[in-house]
């Protein structure tokens, strides 16, 4: 009987093209000890520079404009950030995360109006409540994938815009909710430092978390849901239960990102917190930079939030800064697919020493390699004792295998 | 017949029937595997052999019918679970995680134990040790750190049969593994069943290569629209008259 999948090409013969294989990361065994060495100082260099930078900056902006457009920056950072716990890590794109947002900027705003709960205690809080709130929303939402995830997320944020315009006398509605001022002595130069540093060490802190989590079995896993979630399921990862505490990271994290925001800027509009254009921008500056990279969304925030800016001081109170940011999503979304970071990376390797190409194994390495481990494969072939006819054609086609594969 | 201590049954399944909408795709299928052994589920193309598959290892909640494994009733069970209780797969076509190395690619079976072995780091050497072992036997060890897309059909073949390795299942369900691969290639991958069958493992091998079925497996199962229709050692199958009806219609 003829094979009936034989119609299929194998590609795994010589003809295979010649592909560049990745570079040897963390344990590679076959990564020079040096090479990595230099590669890591070079990284906490960086990492000390970019510190030092974003810790001198209230002290190098010149005036109190780029300061407050520094700590909106900061403020993106934290978001498309605590969206990438997400997005990047499961693949789940939710265009839905300003509803954390908001939810966590209101939350706060609200515990202190009625409550009297001190500035952070009520910010703590908030994040608490979004926790709890999207355990059963995850549940609900990730019982669907791909496109229909995406929805289900649009869904949240406009459901809970209406909510917030229509129930004016519990959230202020359209005429918006006044936050109390956590330190109601500062100035306001002093008030902008001390959230951009505030800012700051909450982007450290999910930095960190991002960190962790790349590193580690769970975010092993997360990471087979973005890839294949039936195969990552068939190899026993239980995906569901793990995209739900990555959902529910997010959540936290963007509400916690947005209470900091209640409690800087003071005024809250639900046209404004619950808005699909900051969800947008979150998912927007992920891809920017690259999802796969921890710092990816951070560079993206830099370069779309300072464009942002920008955008609007030339072209003023028009729509203009939109276009503007559209085009520049188009041109690296159209040339930098994978982000700005991996973009970045293939030009340094393209000037970096080309790695070797992969091969099928010869012949005569597969009969070395044999006769070197020829114990196994030896004994457990001999053991075993099939009628002849049947074991005899699957053994001569074992041989050919040895022989013969190249 | 190969004289095993062991021929009881690991795996079976009674009166499993799943249709979508009014294509009953399996019907009433009760199936016994024999533990220890290389068993093979052949059939036409649509008899069922797939969703049949799907069923088994809990990607399809099935319409009714139970499916056991070792004395538990797995039936309803997460795929995860299945997977965990020892039941390993690969699938149709070949599925790896493309942008993961092929080295990432088996640390994703290994189990965590517990919060704290969930967070600690991925690459723990006892279990990358374990994992470039696996490489080495299936022959793909020199890729370790490429990218799993950028291996052609048949090393990704090789790859996925590694990483369903890596979870130590007992019971190893294949989905045409000879589909698409050169014919040296499915020399290799014969012989590697082989191996892994003398050491215990039990095989459930889904395939249309008829002479691969007839060299590889001790206990062959036919189906013909969504039921078994015969079963038994593949010399006595292979002279079916029902066979060979389902096959050629005559």
């Amino acid at each position: 009987m003829p094979n009936a999948s034989d119609t299929r090409h194998p590609t795994s013969t010589a003809g295979s093209p010649a592909v560049t294989a990745t570079e040897p990361t963390g344990t590679g065994a076959t990564g020079s000890g040096t090479n990595r060495t230099w590669r890591r100082v070079a990284r906490v260099v960086a990492l000390v520079v970019c510190a030092a930078l974003v810790l001198a900056f209230p002290e190098l902006a010149p005036n109190a404009y780029i300061l407050s457009a520094g700590i909106v920056v900061a403020s993106y950072a934290c978001t498309a950030t605590a969206w990438n716990f997400m997005g990047g890590f499961t693949g789940y794109v939710s265009l839905g995360h300003a509803a954390f947002f908001g939810l966590g900027a209101y939350g706060t705003a609200i515990l202190i109006r009625d409550l009297g709960l001190p500035s952070f205690v009520a910010w703590l809080l908030a994040g608490l409540l979004v926790l709890l709130i999207t355990i059963p929303l995850g549940i609900a939402a990730l019982r669907v994938r791909g496109a229909s995830f995406v929805i289900v997320s649009i869904s949240f944020v406009l459901i809970l815009l209406l909510v917030f315009q229509g129930w004016g006398s519990f959230t202020g509605g359209s005429d918006g909710l006044v936050v109390p001022r956590p330190f109601p002595d500062l100035l306001r130069p002093e008030h902008h430092r001390v959230f951009f540093y505030l800012f700051a060490a909450l982007l450290a802190a999910m930095l960190l978390a991002w960190w962790a989590i790349d590193r580690s079995r769970f975010g092993t896993g997360l990471k087979a849901v973005r890839e294949d979630e039936d195969k990552a399921q068939a190899l026993g990862v239980p995906t569901r239960n793990y995209k739900l505490v990555a959902y529910v990271v997010s959540a936290t994290f963007t509400a916690l990102a947005g209470g900091m925001y209640a409690l800087w800027f003071g005024d809250l509009d639900p046209i404004f917190q619950f808005s699909i254009m900051l969800g947008s921008y979150m998912v927007l500056m992920a891809l920017f930079g690259g999802v796969r990279h921890l710092y990816g969304p951070l560079l993206g925030a830099v370069v779309v939030g300072v464009g942002l800016e920008y955008f609007k001081l030339e072209f003023g109170d028009t729509q203009l800064h939109l276009v503007a940011t559209a085009l520049l999503l188009g041109l690296v979304v159209l040339f930098m697919p994978d982000g700005l970071i991996p973009a970045a990376q293939a030009l340094v390797k393209r000037f970096g020493p080309q790695d070797s190409s992969i091969r099928e194994v010869t012949a005569a390495e597969l009969l070395e390699r044999n006769r070197a481990a020829s114990g196994t494969a030896g004994t457990t072939d001999g053991d075993r004792d099939e009628p002849a006819d049947a074991a005899g054609t699957g053994r001569s086609e074992g041989d050919a295998s040895t022989g013969g594969d190249r | 017949m190969k004289t095993t201590v062991e021929t009881g049954r690991s795996l079976e399944t009674v009166g499993l029937s799943r249709s979508f909408g009014g294509v009953h795709a399996v019907r009433d299928a009760t199936v016994t595997f024999q533990q220890g052994k290389i068993n093979a589920l052949i059939g036409p193309n649509g008899s069922g052999k797939t969703t049949f598959f799907n069923c088994v290892t809990g990607m399809i909640k099935p319409d009714s019918g139970t499916v056991t494994f070792k004395g538990h009733d797995i039936t309803r069970r997460s795929p995860h679970r299945i997977a965990r209780a020892g039941i390993g797969r690969s699938f149709q076509l070949c599925r790896v995680f493309p942008r993961m190395t092929v080295l990432e690619n088996l640390l994703v079976a290994v189990q965590p134990k517990g919060l704290r072995d969930l967070l600690s780091g991925a690459r723990n050497p006892a279990e990358i040790d374990r994992a470039r072992a696996l490489l080495v036997r299936v022959g793909i060890d020199h890729l370790e750190n490429s990218e799993a897309r950028n291996l052609s059909y048949g090393q990704q073949k090789l790859l996925e049969l590694a990483g369903v390795l890596m979870g130590d299942p007992d019971t190893i369900m294949l989905d045409e593994p000879a589909g698409g691969v050169n014919p040296a290639l499915i020399g290799r991958i014969a012989t590697l069943v082989q191996e892994l069958n003398a050491e215990g493992k039990t095989f459930l091998v889904v395939e249309h290569n008829m002479e691969l079925v007839m060299s590889l497996s001790d206990h062959v199962i036919v189906f013909d629209r969504g039921r078994p229709i015969a079963e038994g050692p593949p010399e006595t199958v292979q002279s079916d008259p029902r066979v060979l009806e389902a096959y050629l219609g005559v």
